[in-house]
């Protein structure tokens, strides 16, 4: 592996997991598409911050997008609280009526330079490594990795410095704002560190790509634990493996990095919708399997206890009847006899099925639940 | 008697469209209160404003005397539980704890003795055991137990409470009333806001009666009376036979007949 392919998998995997920490707050808060919102909506920031400085890195350009990003949220905000339209439906407007300024400008401006169309919707890691950080003359490495990984650190140090505030937050921010806690204030940080990291990974994966970032990660996180902190942490995992694995995937097809990282955190969301060990899809369809043979064998238990030792029980208690009283289909009976059987509920006697002692207790035990 | 919460001339509106419009309201030390009126009657208005969680558009609010802002700690709120999500992930210990982020302040993380603390107010409500169970799996009983509890680690003089009987079972009720007649005893003062007429004068010392106006507060004996309500709830409360300037429903000996008639859903009528 030469220097350069480490350095794009560095930067990477960086830059997904600088996009996931903000973005467990923005799902919880049922915000998703607000980072959809504002990775684009920065663009006008970006195109005039470099029209300012031409470069890409500088900090005023970051400082111009990240008020841009601001700027969106509370044009949202500002629409929505006018009851007219829903906040979705602000959304719509707001961050289409901003990026297409930011298209409209680099069209017209910026067609002959470093700055196109395709690089700011989809972006151009590949590129990265070329751009270096020199210090004294040193080569010490590609520039958007010390700018993303400064991102990090300025994302983790937030969460980690206000994580109560965030929770109470989020969770409830009538209360937080009783307490004193100025949720309004941690909203509009929380905002504007979401706006810091969507220029940041733009450089990288573009502005369509980083709400795959910002949503996926954290929502397969959402479903492999029940703890907030644990929630922070594995999606940062999740963003980081996707994007390496996304690497691998694009160099292998010889595609689009951010295109390949984005379908990675898919592919990473898809499997843990479905193998999550308690909420995933397979967990859940075991469960209600389990429940519907556990039902099954109560009402078993139970018709053969209430009909046990009287006359008709020659009659109710055969297999064969079970599909006539308990509405069973043949298959279904014949697997509940059998569940019951291994479970030692139930025993064969001729043709008549007879509760064993265990069976009794279970019976009387589920009339009383019931 | 000293005043709680003291409420001069507040009038709080959404745009042009007043929700509570000049109110005066003494609520004083160490009562239970219910909070009365229909849909939009502005109830839960009337609680965000003391909390300054909505901004005034006239009046004044004073807790014992003095701002809301420097008196932050000795107020206690228990929302809506409809209000948040419950598939958030945490624990019912943690939900508990939110109670005292407030005193913990800004920077600091709560420690042992806050979990402490709120283990000791899920003991309170009956919840100890539950501690480390995932608020989703919560009954909603339980969660307004849950909220309970976060309430009472704020250790405040008053609490607000926006509905804690809704949705919950009889045993929970019992429960909480017993709560809160203990939080009484302490010499708390509580105001509650409240929808089952019925239970007004066996659970609350003092009413306050809500349709965007006050239309009448003070003790449940003088002022919860078929009039005032009617006046409320705007001549819809279907009273058997009870002739207007009757004496205080209150006096007269189960509820239960004759206001058979007060439905929830109807729409308020605006004076």
């Amino acid at each position: 592996m030469i220097q350069a392919q480490l350095e794009i998998q560095l930067i990477a995997a960086v830059v997904a997991a600088a996009c996931a920490l903000p973005g467990v707050f923005l799902v919880l808060r049922k915000m998703s598409m607000m980072s959809d919102a504002i990775s684009h909506a920065i663009l006008p920031g970006i195109v005039l911050g470099f029209f300012a400085t031409s470069d890409l890195a500088s900090p005023l350009l970051i400082a111009g997008a990240t008020l841009t990003g601001v700027l969106t949220v509370a044009l949202v905000e500002m629409i929505s609280s006018t009851r007219l339209i829903k906040e979705d439906a602000a959304i719509g407007i707001v961050f289409p009526a901003l990026f297409s300024v930011g298209v409209i400008l680099i069209a017209q401006y910026a067609g002959d330079v470093h700055l196109d169309i395709d690089a700011v919707l989809l972006g151009e890691l590949a590129f990265a490594p070329f751009d270096r950080l020199v210090v004294g003359g040193q080569d010490i490495g590609p520039r958007s990795l010390y700018l993303m990984s400064g991102v990090l650190v300025v994302n983790i140090l937030f969460i980690v410095i206000f994580f109560k505030e965030l929770k109470v937050a989020t969770f409830d921010a009538g209360l937080a704002a009783a307490l004193g806690l100025m949720p309004v204030l941690i909203h509009y940080l929380l905002m504007g560190l979401v706006s810091v990291t969507a220029v940041g990974a733009f450089d990288a994966v573009g502005s369509i790509l980083v709400v795959a970032l910002m949503v996926g990660p954290p929502s397969a996180a959402y479903l492999l634990t029940d703890r907030l902190s644990v929630m922070l942490v594995l999606s940062a995992l999740i963003g980081a493996g996707s994007a390496v694995a996304g690497y691998w995937m694009a160099h292998a097809l010889d595609a689009s990095i951010g295109g390949a990282m984005a379908t990675m955190v898919g592919v990473a969301f898809f499997f843990t919708w479905l193998l999550a060990p308690d909420k995933g899809y397979v967990a859940r369809q075991r469960r209600r399997t389990r429940q519907r043979w556990t039902f099954a064998t109560k009402m078993l238990t139970v018709h053969l206890l209430s009909h046990e030792g009287l006359p008709e029980a020659a009659e109710e208690c055969r297999e064969d009847h079970l599909t006539h009283h308990l509405r069973w289909e043949p298959a279904f009976a014949t697997q509940a006899v059998k569940t019951a059987m291994s479970d030692g509920l139930v025993a064969r006697s001729g043709p008549l099925l007879e509760l064993t002692p265990a069976g009794r207790k279970h019976a009387a035990r589920a009339v009383v639940e019931i | 008697m000293s005043a709680a919460v003291e409420v001069r001339d507040l009038t709080v509106a959404y745009r042009e469209r007043p929700v509570l419009w000049d109110i005066d309201l003494i609520v004083p030390e160490g009562v239970l209160m219910a909070i009365v009126g229909p849909n939009g009657a502005g109830k839960t208005t009337l609680i965000k404003a003391v909390l300054g969680l909505v901004k005034p558009a006239a009046g004044e609010i004073l807790i014992y005397g003095k701002s809301f802002a420097s008196q932050q700690r000795r107020v206690g709120y228990v929302p809506q539980r409809g209000s948040v999500d419950w598939d958030f992930p945490t624990n019912v210990l943690d939900v508990v704890t939110m109670g005292l982020y407030g005193r913990i302040g800004w920077f600091r993380r709560p420690g042992r003795a806050d979990r402490t603390k709120a283990l000791h107010a899920l003991e309170k409500v009956g919840m100890a055991d539950h501690a480390d169970r995932q608020i989703s799996q919560l009954s909603g009983g339980q969660q307004q137990r849950v909220f309970l509890a976060r309430a009472l680690v704020q250790d405040a003089d008053v609490y607000l409470m926006d509905e804690p009987f809704q949705g919950v079972d009889a045993t929970t009720e019992r429960a909480i009333i017993a709560l809160l007649r203990e939080l009484r005893s302490d010499g708390k003062t509580v105001v509650v806001v409240h929808h089952d007429l019925q239970t007004v004068p066996e659970y609350f010392d003092e009413v306050l009666l809500l349709n965007v106006r006050r239309l009448a507060s003070g003790p449940v004996g003088d002022v919860f009376t078929e009039e005032n309500l009617r006046k409320t709830y705007g001549g819809r409360v279907g009273f058997v036979g009870a002739p207007a300037g009757s004496p205080p429903i209150a006096n007269r000996g189960p509820l239960p007949e004759r206001l058979g008639g007060v439905s929830r859903s109807r729409e308020p009528s605006r004076n």
